[in-house]
């Protein structure tokens, strides 16, 4: 029977799996964290109506906190007037309240939102019948039953019913043991032995221990090892098998497996990617595999807690009717579950429930009166509180009311009306409008301040290509007020080249492109003085050896460990208090005495291909190839002629001690790693006559007194590492020291500002002072902060640079440059659109679900993580793995969707994005904001997904100051734009 | 300079007394509310490091003399109180072990307390870190450092209590409430040991010193006995069999936490009371062959249990107890300057490696080597090791569940008697349904109601008629509670507190 069914199972599961998969987390391992939306999987529904899946699905808070809306409210972030903006475009229909005095239904929501939530007690119980003090206490036991086993959360999981009525986690025995055998399975790397039977896939791993595992004894689970052996060794049907014990309606099993995943949505959200990606391990992983053991466990042990719970093992759908049939039992043991009871009758109930643990017990009917009463009068008390709340706000906007009880139950239920999801839009809409006000008018103002000059510029001493990436934003910023002369571009920071690289001491060639890019070739570094190469890499090789050695084997030989101990750890506590007490100046110390040892070898990337592709993978680029990559990317940024001297490509990235999630914080652009070697190939090749003739014969003519040259920016200590410059020719020397000394300065200006973030800094530090604040952050371990990462990224600019530049911006906009004039057609900038938008959005929203619930979107803080497998976190050491952002990444973070502002006419816009699915997505489903400025008439517009584009007419005045220092001294926290005057060119 | 060194012994007492003093001062700002937002922050942890910095620098203030003018040995600082048999004092030992370990322990406990200050920057319990580890740095120098078994009682209890609240520092996480509760439990163990043998000190020798204690000469069987307790005491902090689950399940609280107490300090502090009571383990070849057997026992189930685990600080934690395991191996075979100096530089290298942990992506470049053959195909072996030979569920059903069904019972003696025996305010109900005003709860209230009620009955009956029932129902309502009692009486946990009570008097 099973025979002819299973192709049939299995093709519904592959269906089940894939959407299932929408709802996990698709991180990747730890090592290669990328910013991705944490929703990707719901990005085909409009945004609210995803936030309202997932939190349906997951439990998780999909808004920022409503106190922290309050709070922003106080504070002058959202006014009244962007909350009833926002009530009319996404509230329900407004009215009059009859009876009230002219009093609009949309009063009565801003009072309610501006004073608290009408739902009562835990949102989980919210859409729970109301109780009367009037009816019959069985009737309504009963109703609140049946509601409870369909409220989501509950409907599909027999686990959460069996612990809301028994407070007892059916998984808690076991749950530890399932993440150990989890862990070993997926382990990359830490653990020295590993599960003889991993080789048939974690679920006959688990089955081989699971069968010799005595703690099923312990919990007094003797039976379970028989049914253990009885397992079939598919897990399809070992799955199938479960879900028909547990439950007879086929059409449901979709709905428990995806509890059952998302119980540990960690964990099954990494064997899902393992599942995707199976060369990233050794092992055989599965989705599956987990979900035949869970069900398994699942049936076994709920069966055995309902045992526990009534003194006989039930199948699910008799647990349903027990409980049907025992009202007053439901009704106590809720009740305990739900809270709010009077004093005297929670110890009553509590007292009946611990006395009714493993043994017969009578009086829940006699109870049950009773504990209606209470949780009825709490929930009354409640509403009046609530009610008394809203009249309070009421009266401070204007309408003091003193109702009756017919209005006071209108009043309740308009209330109502909002639930937690729609309030949370309509506050996380006025909030975007607010900021979207204050930027929209800060490029009007200084495209109105540009409009009134002369068109003649001097030429530009020097021309930097930055990363787009907000961060990147002050540097470019400071750079510009320092020297006036120096243009300034942005765009993805892989700089067009997409590439594996691999450097003089890299192991194996890593890729360097964003994340959907697979990259076709290989630029290898070579070392130019090939003895002193070996030299260099048989010390090194050496160097790392010991280094291997020290920290494996003190962890598991048994006669090595003590004995490196032993010569260790005077050392280890000498390098602890000199880094504890110099930690900049030990990095420097040992950056020094490991070039002294190894020997530095200059080396140069191969950038032509000499041989033909193997495997797809070409080493070097042809020279066609090179001329197209350095054509694309100029014309993309705008870069065609007025060429400057010099032309700097900064790569970036941040390197930071002691922080796993180190990935998170370089270039997103280079899918989580330094940007440098893009930049250095990019000027590499831009520099070779053949690529100079062939772009030449395209139009670009870079004249031969442009070198360009190339460096790489850290982000998190604010130096930057020059690339090739000993093979300068002279003739640019002069020009390259002074960039150098600008740039150098601008980075220290930028370490000024950052400091005004950081809690430990100076708050009005000298330049040296912040410079070396920052890099003592970068090289201390005990940094749980080194950066603050893309924290308060807010909007991004696709345009020329004179639209921004002249505005502090507070380093929250990712700046993309793009020329829309010669982009007649449009294919510019949806090649930029298509690039940049979904790794903006990406890290935008990423930040965005990561701050609005810390615990299920984000990973927590990082003080108790603990490294598992080499491929993502743990609480502790006995967790959910966790993914998404830490808490100090996020903790300043203003969580709102991206604002993108592209400089181009609405309608070639819309063409684009028409045209363009995951652009239709991005932008039609609402998950970014997008405006538009024409670049003729410098109007702007706004887009509305319903309602198209909308002009935008407001203009505030905008603080006008010398320089961004004058703006942000002495200010901790974010500031609205302002005009600078000076640094104008 | 020379009169400070001469002098220096004599200001040893403020080394455990600094970090103390620094408890008490950020216990002093978190009750006045001080403790609010970023500004109070830096004032709480410059504090600990400075107290721990002060204790550091006067313990090497100490050494310096001690290269000049010898150990100084045993000092008495200060008679707490005494009677005409036994005294307790503030006294201290400062030997050539002492000293190092001190020290050592000292310059941890710095470095930590300099870690965490940017570590918990902004955390939840960031004052309440900093105080706990202020109370740690204090007890475990007066463990190390005390001259008498009394003064190093104080300690361990210090170490325990902070220990228990550093794990349950995320205690709003069920995992990590319920795992500082099993610490907690299983930590009891080691300090009904250690109050045995403190009483059985008091009883024969006389004195807690510990030069008296090690020049008392019991008769080797006393000896043996009164060792026990500490040997159970040390077994228990450094989590040797079969006391070694908890610590595996003590990973949760934050880093550098994990680090100054599983790492480095605490876990030695075992070691070191055995290290401390070598004079007389020397006497007893029998109880020293025990801690070879132990350790050894412990090294090979940490060694397997490290091999499986697949998160850094799980695998470390196994690494740690590997090498405390061989410190009583060495201890049991009398190499005692061996363990003092495999304990000092354990302590040092397992302060980094815990400190470093969230690095290991970086520090290491390869999965490291499989185990030997004939050990990698073992299945039951490695389901054994990754269930960590099931001593954690076992130490849950012998020592935890028992504990929580004492206190369950505790919890319902007090809801079903003493509470309605006290009465509380506001609930008192009538006692005499004829005399409603008359309204009393709980025993003192229902004895007064009951003496004006006789009183007005004798009055009633001198003046108007026949008896009542009250005695009966007296009577009745003993009967209720004697039968109470030996229902409790027959539970299996009563039974056996009374035979262990039995014994213990007959001991």
């Amino acid at each position: 029977m099973h025979v002819d069914r299973a192709p049939d199972f299995r093709q519904r599961l592959a269906d089940w799996l894939s959407h299932l998969e929408h709802l996990l987390p698709a991180q990747a391992p730890i090592r290669d964290f990328v910013h991705h939306n944490t929703l990707h999987g719901l990005q085909h529904l409009p945004f609210a109506e995803a936030l309202r899946a997932a939190q349906a699905a997951t439990g998780a808070r999909t808004y920022w906190d409503e106190a922290n809306f309050r709070a922003a409210h106080a504070a002058g972030r959202i006014s009244r007037d962007d909350l009833l903006a926002a009530l009319a475009e996404a509230g329900p229909p407004d009215g009059d309240i009859a009876g009230a005095d002219g009093l609009r239904r949309r009063e009565v929501w801003l009072a309610s939102l501006l004073s608290a939530p009408a739902a009562y007690g835990d949102p989980d119980f919210a859409a729970l019948p109301r109780l009367t003090a009037a009816g019959d206490w069985r009737q309504q036991a009963n109703a609140r039953w049946q509601a409870l086993c369909e409220a989501p959360g509950y409907c599909a999981s027999w686990r959460r019913l069996l612990q809301h009525l028994s407070g007892e986690d059916v998984l808690a025995g076991v749950h530890t043991a399932l993440k150990r055998h989890l862990a070993a399975h997926l382990d990359l790397g830490l653990a020295v032995w590993r599960n003889p039977a991993r080789a048939g896939g974690f679920y006959a791993a688990w089955k081989a221990s699971a069968g010799l595992d005595l703690a099923w004894e312990l919990d007094e689970l003797p039976g379970i090892h028989a049914d253990i052996r009885q397992l079939p060794d598919d897990p399809l049907l070992a799955l199938e098998q479960s879900l028909r014990a547990l439950l007879p309606d086929e059409n449901r099993w979709l709905a428990w497996l995806t509890a059952l995943a998302l119980e540990l949505p960690g964990w099954a959200g990494m064997m899902r990617w393992r599942e995707r990606h199976p060369a990233s391990g050794d092992v055989p992983v599965a989705l599956v595999d987990y979900l035949a053991v869970r069900a398994f466990l699942e049936h076994g042990l709920c069966r055995e807690a309902t045992r526990r719970l009534t003194g006989a093992p039930l199948d699910f759908a008799e647990f349903l009717d027990y409980y049907r049939a025992c009202p007053g039992e439901f009704l106590v043991r809720h009740a305990l579950a739900v809270g709010g009871l009077d004093e005297a009758t929670g110890a009553a109930v509590a007292g009946l429930c611990a006395a009714a643990a493993g043994r017969e017990a009578s009086g829940w009917d006699a109870l049950a009166p009773q504990v209606l009463a209470s949780l009825q009068a709490a929930e009354a008390q409640h509403d009046a509180q609530y009610l008394a709340g809203l009249l309070d706000t009421l009266a401070q906007l204007g309408r003091p009311l003193s109702p009756d009880v017919r209005l006071a139950g209108e009043l309740r239920q308009t209330a109502a009306a909002l639930d937690a999801g729609r309030r949370g839009e309509i506050w996380l809409l006025a909030y975007e409008a607010h900021y979207r006000e204050q930027i929209l008018s800060a490029l009007a103002s200084n495209l109105k301040r540009h409009a009134g000059r002369p068109a003649t510029r001097l030429p530009p001493s020097a021309q930097v290509v930055f990363c787009m990436d907000d961060r990147e934003e002050g540097t470019r910023r400071h750079l510009e007020e320092i020297a006036p002369t120096v243009e300034t571009f942005g765009a993805a920071g892989f700089f067009g080249i997409a590439m594996r690289w691999r450097g003089i001491d890299d192991a194996t060639a890593t890729a360097l492109c964003p994340v959907v890019v697979t990259p076709q070739h290989q630029i290898d570094e070579r070392p130019c003085d090939a003895a002193r190469w070996q030299v260099h890499a048989g010390r090194r090789e050496r160097r790392l050896r010991w280094r291997e050695r020290l920290y494996q084997q003190t962890r598991h030989a048994p006669l090595a460990g003590p004995l490196l101990t032993a010569l260790a750890g005077a050392p280890a506590l000498a390098a602890l208090t000199a880094g504890s007490l110099a930690p900049a100046w030990l990095a420097r110390a040992s950056a020094r005495w490991r070039r002294l040892y190894e020997g530095e070898v200059p080396a140069e990337p191969q950038v032509c291909a000499t041989a033909p592709a193997v495997d797809g993978i070409q080493h070097g680029f042809s020279d066609i190839e090179q001329v197209d990559r350095v054509e694309a990317f100029l014309r993309t940024i705008g870069l065609t002629d007025g060429f400057a001297p010099l032309v700097l490509m900064l790569g970036h990235g941040s390197h930071s001690r002691n922080n796993p999630h180190a990935s998170a914080y370089e270039c997103g652009a280079c899918s989580g790693r330094h940007g440098g070697p893009n930049a250095r190939v990019f000027a590499w090749l831009a520099n070779r006559p053949a690529v100079r003739a062939g772009l030449r014969a395209r139009g670009i003519a870079i004249p031969d007194g442009t070198r360009f040259i190339a460096a790489g920016h850290d982000t998190c200590d604010d130096t930057v590492d020059w690339y090739d410059l000993p093979d300068l020719p002279a003739p640019w020397q002069a020009a390259v020291d002074q960039l150098v000394g600008q740039l150098g300065e601008a980075c220290r200006a930028h370490a000024v500002e950052r400091c005004r973030r950081l809690a430990s800094a100076p708050l009005r530090p000298g330049p040296w002072q912040a410079r070396r604040h920052v890099a003592g952050r970068a090289a201390d371990p005990a940094q749980a902060r080194p950066e603050l990462g893309h924290a308060t990224n807010a909007a991004a600019f696709i345009g020329r640079r004179a639209l921004s530049r002249g505005l502090f911006l507070d380093r929250r906009v990712f700046l993309i440059s793009y020329d829309p004039l010669p982009d007649d057609d449009g294919r510019i900038v949806e090649s930029i659109l298509l690039a940049a938008g979904p790794v903006g959005a990406g890290i935008a929203l990423e930040y965005y679900f990561s701050t609005v619930d810390n615990e299920r979107f984000g990973c927590g803080s990082k003080v108790t993580h603990n490294l598992t497998g080499l491929f993502g976190v743990m609480d502790g050491a006995d967790s959910d793995l966790r993914t998404g952002l830490p808490w100090q990444m996020v903790e300043i973070h203003e969580p709102m969707r991206l604002l993108v502002v592209v400089e181009q006419a609405p309608a070639l816009l819309s063409a684009i994005v028409a045209r363009q699915p995951a652009l239709q997505e991005l932008v039609g489903n609402a998950w970014i904001q997008l405006a538009a400025v024409d670049p003729v008439s410098g109007e702007i517009f706004r887009h509305c997904p319903r309602r198209g584009w909308l002009p935008w007419l407001g203009a505030q005045a905008l603080p006008r100051v010398a320089r961004s220092a004058d703006w942000f001294a002495g200010e901790r926290g974010a500031l609205a734009p302002a005009l600078l005057l000076g640094g104008e060119r | 300079m020379n009169e400070v060194l001469r002098h220096a012994v004599d200001w040893i007492w403020l080394v455990p007394l600094w970090p103390l003093l620094a408890a008490l001062v950020i216990g002093l700002r978190m009750l006045l509310g001080r403790t609010h937002g970023d500004a109070a922050e830096p004032a709480t942890s410059r504090l600990v490091s400075a107290a721990a910095l002060a204790a550091l620098l006067g313990l090497l203030l100490v050494d310096l003399a001690v290269l000049r003018y010898g150990w100084p040995g045993h000092r008495a600082v200060w008679d707490w109180f005494g009677s005409d048999a036994w005294q307790g004092r503030l006294s201290f030992l400062l030997d050539a072990l002492s000293l190092p370990v001190a020290t050592t322990f000292a310059l941890i406990g710095w470095l930590v307390a300099r870690f965490s200050a940017s570590y918990l920057h902004r955390e939840p319990g960031f004052h309440r870190f900093f105080l706990v580890l202020a109370l740690f740095l204090g007890g475990i120098q007066w463990v190390v450092l005390g001259g008498n078994a009394l003064i190093v009682f104080v300690g361990w209890e210090l170490c325990g209590v902070a220990s228990f609240l550093l794990i349950a520092h995320a205690w709003q996480r069920p995992t990590a409430s319920g795992n500082a509760l099993f610490a907690f439990i299983a930590n009891r163990a080691g300090d009904a040991g250690l109050l045995f043998s403190l009483g059985l000190c008091a009883l024969w020798v006389g004195s807690f010193e510990w030069p008296q204690l090690f020049a008392s000469h019991l008769p080797l069987v006393d000896l043996r006995v009164l060792l026990l307790g500490f040997v159970v005491a040390g077994l228990v902090k450094s989590a040797q069999l079969p006391f070694s689950p908890w610590i595996g399940r003590a990973l949760e609280g934050p880093t550098p936490s994990s680090a100054i107490f599983y790492g480095a300090v605490l876990i030695h502090a075992g070691v070191y009371l055995m290290l401390r009571l070598q004079p007389l383990l020397g006497q007893l070849p029998d109880v020293a062959a025990g801690l070879v057997l132990i350790g050894a026992l412990t090294a090979g189930y940490a060694w397997l249990c490290g091999l499986v685990q697949s998160d850094v600080k799980s695998s470390l934690i196994f690494a740690t107890l590997f090498q405390v395991a061989l410190m009583f191996v060495a201890i049991g075979l009398g190499w005692t300057t061996l363990a003092t100096v495999h304990l000092c530089l354990h302590a040092g290298w397992r302060t980094w490696q815990f400190l470093l942990a969230p690095s290991w992506l970086t520090l290491t470049r390869a999965r490291p080597a499989p185990p030997p053959s004939w050990l990698a195909s073992r299945q039951w072996l490695y389901t054994a090791a990754l269930q960590r030979f099931w001593l954690d569920r076992l130490g849950d059903i012998l020592i935890g569940q028992p504990t929580r069904a004492i206190a369950g019972d505790l919890r319902a003696l007090e809801a079903g008697f003493i509470d309605p025996a006290i009465g509380q305010p506001g609930r008192g109900a009538a006692v005499d349904e004829q005399r409603p005003l008359v309204r009393a709860d709980g025993l003192p209230g229902r004895l007064l109601a009951r003496l004006s009620g006789f009183l007005q009955r004798i009055e009633n009956r001198l003046l108007l008629h026949g008896r009542g029932g009250s005695g009966e129902r007296m009577l009745r309502e003993a009967g209720h509670w004697l039968r109470t009692l030996e229902a409790l009486l027959e539970e299996p946990r009563y039974l056996m507190m009374a035979v262990m009570a039995t014994f213990v008097v007959i001991l």
